[in-house]
């Protein structure tokens, strides 16, 4: 067997693609950054590789996080997919539950944006199960040659079969799939119950759609990328980044593209919680801010929360995803006067071109990053990474124009205001991801990254009451990171069970058993030997009455199912604000999810560099006034420093600006952890 | 400036609330109308009833209301409102929508005054009355539509009234159902409260109260600078509910809406008097549809709360369907909201013109399916309220099957697998219903058509629609969309549920009945025959209309399904344009019509070339604006190359006498 000598994370973002790779031998990590190339996202993750300077023969493993997916739905870029559904359901997909699900209110002239698959080639056939399961009308024997002649007429590329029903019986989707796959060889076929198992034709068969509309686009993208890698001389196998945190083999990824939205925010989450198992942390929010967008989610006892309704524009999504939510705010997010005269952030950004004021590059509006740099939180001597310099009279110029606008004097305090409606903005965020769903804040540490997370995290935190932050090492290339740090992992969903109070304990120990050796043959297939297989179980629960469920997790230990529904009450009580006692709770899923663990490397963390960690003092604006600020250079912060605010912390992909009142350590990890003097 | 930020951070932590409130309710609640429907809104309010906050998930037709009837309660327990008090009301005539809509009021006490009150309105799925749902079409009194609470405290300083709630819950069908949607509303205040509390905490209470003030002052400003922006001047309109459910009707809504400098006053004097059908509401519904389609048109974008509505007076004469009185039933009030808000976007587009849009659906399409349960153990009412298509405007046509502008984003159908996995029932069809747009150079988009089979033994059926035989108006010369229309399918035969089209109460249904329903098309924009060829080929592709109907309505002709024939068309255009029926209009010495129906006087010669009797309906065809409805009065005293119409109708029209207009037939569902 050959020696395994690197593992590699690449992330591909909007602007850059960066890379990590850890040696094994050394425990040493290593990092690049390269820009990004739209329309050829595949050369920058060889160019990131190449600029490592490792030998790629030695490349060992290498986990991708891609953008595919997600920019091929909102350009429209996918094949030309048809639909092949139950009578009197062709038009599921163009009426859902008639809701328009993209905002809307108010606007008269709102349209519908048209479906991913256009009515001529949605065709119908004859065959119906019943909601019990039972099979109405048996597909076998349908002569489907009629479709496929209309299909290809039609220049059908992709298809999906989205039969009624087919979440409790599958057997004629299967058929029509089997049936369809010998007349169109090569054609990728997506059968609704096989993409996601669950109740819900709308939302099955928008998924189900989804999948076929982007499988060939996904498909020709991978098979360019190991084509290019093979000739770079990478051999090692290509695994691709889930949306739900797992790491999946090239032929999941292939076969289940709608797996693949969140493949690149996912990795900063398992990085962090990386971060924090090291740190022992177990709850904590991450808070990934780049140049256009903040990216949040929720962790609990250092497990991502998962959301299994989803949605993309006006596309419902049915997959678990790792619950992160987007706002369009960045430190590219333009700052601008609504027509009742307020300040508002974004969503419009400057991007990396022009760009901020600041950048020189030809950007005239103000945006958060000339903000901070105003409010002397960003360097001007010394330049970024990737050598840009930044120019505060034009980040100033920007703000004086904007001033002018709405009649304020004072750039500073404006920048100021602009930071703190950005903030709340974030903060609104974070609620999102916690309050939202049952959690309070306060009960977690916040994890700052991303090119702008460290410098707004500190504020973010105190807006929620949030005493600790969390700073990792390589803040800009923690995706990057989380992909070496993640398992492969398959999630299956079964729609089944009953009130508690009349199931059968052992039925439901019966179900998991059954998922869980189905979960075990998959990760075999991709691998994995039985000793690096675990399992998580749990139940959807609600109430009689209710439709939606809170999770209650299951062990086959439990022997009864007390423990599962003290769980759900317990839960709805923290969530909902009452509890129930003469209801019964009812199960209505069982998941599970099967991970097959990797190797990891192991963060023992040595600065880079030897020195004085100071590089000056310089004023900055905390809170309403100047503060002389010291500035530390972080290549040079060794393990067990200790330092207090206000301070501003400088590396390449990340500025820290730390406010007065909050103390930091360096972790043996390389983090910083970060106390709030003042909470408990 | 530090204001400005303190004010943006005030308003957006107050959304915020009520953001949280909204999904406490979704993934709480008990009633498949609330947690798949989202039939529910929420809202915070000043001590004295204004608004200061809502989200853009909420529903007009509910939160519009909610000032009203926090007004009362308000008012009714001035100086005695205590910490740990709660309030509940639903009745229409202080405020309410109907009787299923109860909102429940928690009032937010600060060191010890009241600052605030959180409201959650919420469509529960029955509160009594005649029939399963409590929703229906025939009901004479509201005491058949079910409980009519009247602002009531129903805790005092933490402790609930059970004696109160036990009366009122057995009152209901499925009442354990009922207590927990109670019980989610009850949750969902306490955590507004908690959250209201901390940013009183963070913002300091004088900050806070001066800034909600600040925020409305804005709201106002802002609108009385839109509407300052419109020329002064008067628009009238006037559109009908067609019947009372008893076989009378209709009724007709009549609108001076008039601009006065910054100020917009909304006059429905002449309109109906209320009548002892479902299709009335109280006194706070025509100033709540006033207020959607004013934002609409003139200041869609920022946040709403009570200073958008200011500047804006509404004259409702008491007494009217539009402003009714106890005990008339008010189960219908959408579907007199939704006839008002077309009468006021129609009154509005000629004030703004390019905003100028077809009519929507006009009526909520209440359809409940009621009958024992699969358990055995109780029954299930299932309950839709079943979208149309949007009407058309400049550039863009209308949206296939989907709330319209003026309504929160709700489900109007739920999902047909949860629906069969709940019920005894199963969805045979859910689909587009082919040619139901109303045409135009832009077209409605298409309506609904849905199959419900009764599996169980027995079931009821009760109904609460409008627009059947009146269907939703077009523009500038474009069609109506086809009408709402409700059937039962019987061993293949269709059966009509009761005498007045799409208003039912307790149909009884045979195992095997197929309910049909079919949805309104919106209505189209423009001459119909202007449309681009190239999309009513794309139409026809796309089997939204025949190869036919694109002849006959577009006079576009299609070669092989989807080719156009730029030739054929041009004559056929020309052709159809030809047979149209064109009057020089004239004015008549004659009075504004005392009756809801408005006559058209038509010379026996026209009434032919149209191919209608004396008493049908007509559409006069208006450029400028919607088309005036009206009915056809077949006399020898007409002539047959004009047509004398009061100075009200010509008024409608905003015609001048020798303008020849084109009178058409109106039909439920076109050709």
């Amino acid at each position: 067997m050959k020696k395994e000598r690197f593992l590699i994370g690449i992330d591909v973002g909007g602007t850059f693609t960066d890379v990590m790779c850890y040696e094994l031998a050394t425990n040493r990590l290593l990092t690049a950054k390269v820009p990004s190339l739209p329309g050829a996202q595949w050369r920058g993750v060889v160019e990131a590789i190449g600029a490592l300077g490792i030998d790629k023969g030695a490349v060992t493993g290498f986990v991708h996080g891609t953008t595919i997916a997600t920019n091929s739905l909102l350009e429209r870029k996918g094949a030309k997919t048809g639909v092949v559904t139950t009578e009197g359901f062709r038009d599921v997909l163009e009426i859902g539950g008639t809701r328009r699900l993209i905002g809307g209110l108010f606007d008269i002239k709102f349209q519908r944006p048209p479906p991913l698959a256009s009515r001529e080639v949605r065709l119908e056939a004859p065959e119906r199960i019943a909601a019990d399961g039972s099979v109405l009308k048996a597909i076998d024997g349908f002569d489907f040659g009629p479709l496929v002649e209309h299909f290809r007429k039609n220049d059908v590329k992709a298809i999906a079969v989205c039969f009624l029903n087919a979440y409790v019986n599958d057997a004629n989707e299967r058929a029509a799939g089997a049936a369809l796959r010998k007349l169109m060889p090569g054609t990728p076929i997506s059968e609704s119950a096989a993409v996601t198992r669950e109740r819900g034709e709308f939302e099955r068969f928008s998924t189900c759609v989804i999948n076929s509309y982007l499988t060939p686009t996904m498909a020709a993208y991978l098979d360019t990328l190991t084509a290019a890698l093979e000739t770079a001389g990478v051999t090692a196998p290509v695994n691709i980044m889930g949306s739900n945190g797992g790491a999946m083999t090239l032929d999941n990824a292939r076969g289940y593209v709608v797996n693949t939205f969140l493949s690149g925010p996912v990795g900063g989450v398992t990085g962090s919680v990386g971060i924090c198992r090291l740190a022992g942390i177990d709850d904590c929010i991450t808070f990934d801010m780049g140049g256009t967008s903040t990216d949040v989610a929720l962790v609990h006892d250092l497990k991502p929360r998962i959301s299994h309704s989803n949605q993309i524009e006006a596309h419902p999504l049915k997959v678990p995803q790792l619950d992160i939510h987007t706002i369009g705010a960045g430190g590219g997010s333009i700052v601008w006067m609504q027509p009742d005269g307020t300040l508002e952030i974004g969503p419009q950004s400057a991007g990396a071109v022009p760009g901020p004021a600041c950048y020189q590059r030809g950007g005239t509006q103000p945006t958060i990053s000339d903000a901070n740099l105003i409010l002397g939180r960003l360097p001007t001597e010394r330049s970024l990474s990737g050598g840009l310099v930044l120019s505060k009279p034009l980040a100033e110029k920007a703000f004086q124009d904007l001033a002018k606008k709405i009649g304020a004097d004072d750039i500073v305090r404006l920048a100021d205001g602009a930071l703190r409606i950005a903030v709340a903005k974030m903060a609104g965020a974070v609620r999102e991801v916690s309050v939202h769903r049952g959690f309070d804040p306060r009960d977690f540490a916040l994890v700052g990254f991303g090119g702008a997370g460290p410098m707004h995290a500190f504020n973010v935190a105190e807006e929620l009451a949030i005493g600790r932050v969390v700073i990792p090492r390589f803040p800009g290339h923690l995706s990057a990171l989380g992909q070496l740090l993640s398992d492969h992992r398959h999630d299956s969903v079964r729609a089944w069970g009953g009130r508690v109070g009349e199931i059968d304990p052992a039925a439901v120990a019966r179900q998991f058993g059954e998922m869980q050796k189905q979960g075990e043959a998959r990760l075999t297939a991709d691998g994995f030997t039985r000793d690096g297989i675990q399992h998580q179980f749990s139940a959807d629960v609600r109430y009689v009455g209710q439709s939606f469920t809170l999770a209650a997790p299951w062990q086959a230990s439990d022997g009864s199912l007390q423990p599962l529904k003290e769980a759900f009450i317990r839960r709805h009580e923290e969530t909902f604000g009452y509890a129930d006692p003469h209801n019964d709770a009812e199960i209505v899923n069982l998941r599970v999810v099967s991970l097959g663990i990797v190797r990891k490397p192991i963060l023992n963390f040595a600065p880079e560099e030897s020195g004085d960690p100071l590089i000056e003092h310089h004023k900055v604006y905390f809170e309403g006034g100047w503060v002389e600020c010291p500035i530390y250079n972080r290549a040079r912060m060794a393990v067990g420093l200790e330092l207090f605010g206000p301070m501003v912390i400088e590396e390449s992909g990340g500025t820290s600006v730390v406010p007065p009142s909050w103390r930091i350590k360096v972790h043996p990890s390389g983090a910083l952890i970060c106390e709030h003097e003042g909470y408990e | 400036m530090k204001d400005l930020v303190t004010l943006e951070l005030i308003r957006e932590s107050l959304i915020a609330v009520v953001h949280e409130m909204r999904a406490n309710i979704i993934h709480a609640s008990f009633s498949s109308i609330i947690y798949e429907g989202h039939d529910f809104s929420c809202a915070i309010l000043t001590p004295d009833g204004r608004q200061i906050a809502q989200s853009n998930d909420d529903h007009p037709i509910h939160i519009f209301a909610v000032p009203y009837s926090t007004r009362e309660v308000a008012r009714t327990f001035a100086g005695d409102i205590h910490e740990g008090d709660i309030f509940l009301h639903n009745d229409p005539y202080t405020g309410g929508t109907h009787l299923n809509d109860v909102l429940m009021l928690t009032p937010v006490f600060v060191g010890g005054h009241l600052v605030m009150f959180a409201a959650a309105r919420c469509h529960w799925g029955d509160v009594g009355g005649m029939a399963a749902g409590s929703l229906s079409g025939q009901v004479r009194e509201i005491i058949q539509e079910g409980m009519r609470v009247v602002p009531t405290r129903i805790a005092e300083k933490g402790v609930l009234n059970e004696a109160f709630l036990d009366l009122l819950f057995n009152n209901m069908r499925n009442p354990q159902e009922r207590r927990g949607d109670f019980n989610t509303m009850l949750g969902t205040g306490r955590k507004a409260a908690v959250h209201v509390g901390r940013l009183f905490r963070r913002f300091g209470p004088e900050t806070m109260l001066g800034g909600i003030e600040e925020l409305i002052r804005r709201s106002d400003r802002q609108m009385r600078t839109r509407i300052a922006a419109l020329p002064d001047g008067d628009y009238f309109a006037e559109g009908f509910v067609e019947s009372d459910g008893h076989g009378g009707g209709p009724l007709v809504g009549r609108l001076k809406l008039s601009i006065r400098g910054e100020e917009l006053i909304a006059d429905l004097t002449g309109s109906s008097p209320q009548t002892n059908g479902p299709t009335n509401f109280g006194p706070a519904m025509a100033r709540n549809s006033v207020g959607t389609m004013v934002k609409s048109f003139l200041d869609p974008r920022t946040p709403i709360n009570h200073g958008s509505f200011m500047p804006i007076k509404v004259i409702a004469p008491e007494g009217s369907f539009l402003n009714a009185r106890a005990p008339v039933p008010c189960g219908g009030m959408a579907e007199v909201k939704y006839m008002l808000d077309g009468v006021v976007a129609a009154a509005l587009g000629q004030a703004v013109q390019e905003f100028m849009v077809g009519d929507n659906r006009g009526s909520a399409n209440h359809t409940t399916i009621a009958g024992p349960n699969r358990r055995g153990d109780g029954m299930f009412i299932l309950y839709e309220y079943p979208a149309g298509g949007t009407g058309a405007s400049h550039g863009t046509d209308g949206s296939n099957v989907l709330r319209c502008f003026g309504e929160g984003d709700f489900n109007s159908i739920q999902s047909s697998e949860v629906v069969e996995f709940s019920n005894p029932i199963r969805i045979e069809r859910c689909e587009l219903r082919e040619g139901s747009c109303g045409d135009g150079e832009f077209r409605g988009g298409l309506g609904l058509r849905r199959d419900y089979r009764l599996l169980s033994p027995q079931g009821t059926l009760s109904l609460l629609t409008d627009h059947n035989l009146i269907p939703p108006y077009g523009v500038k010369g474009g069609m109506s969309g086809g009408g709402n229309r409700f059937v039962v399918v019987r061993d293949g035969q269709e059966v009509q549920p009761s005498a007045v089209p799409g208003k039912v109460s307790d149909f009884p249904l045979k195992a095997g009945d197929i309910v049909r329903a079919e949805t309104a098309g919106g209505g189209g924009w423009g001459d119909p025959l202007t449309r681009d060829p190239e999309r009513v080929a794309r139409d026809s592709r796309l089997g939204y209309i025949t190869q036919a109907q694109a002849k006959a309505r577009f006079g576009v002709v299609l070669l092989d399904g989807f080719k156009v024939d730029a030739g054929a068309t041009r004559k056929e255009r020309e052709q159809l344009r030809a047979q149209r029926v064109e009057l020089a209009l004239q004015l008549a010495n004659t009075e504004e019509p005392k009756t809801a129906r408005r006559m058209v006087p038509l010379a026996p010669q026209v009434a032919q070339r149209l191919g209608i009797r004396d008493g049908d309906m007509v559409e006069l065809t208006n450029r400028r604006g919607p088309s005036v409805r009206g009915w056809a009065r077949v006399s020898d005293e007409a002539d047959g190359g004009s047509l004398r119409l009061g100075a009200a109708a010509l008024a409608l029209l905003d015609g001048k006498p020798g303008e020849r207009i084109e009178v058409r037939v109106l039909r439920a569902m076109p050709l």
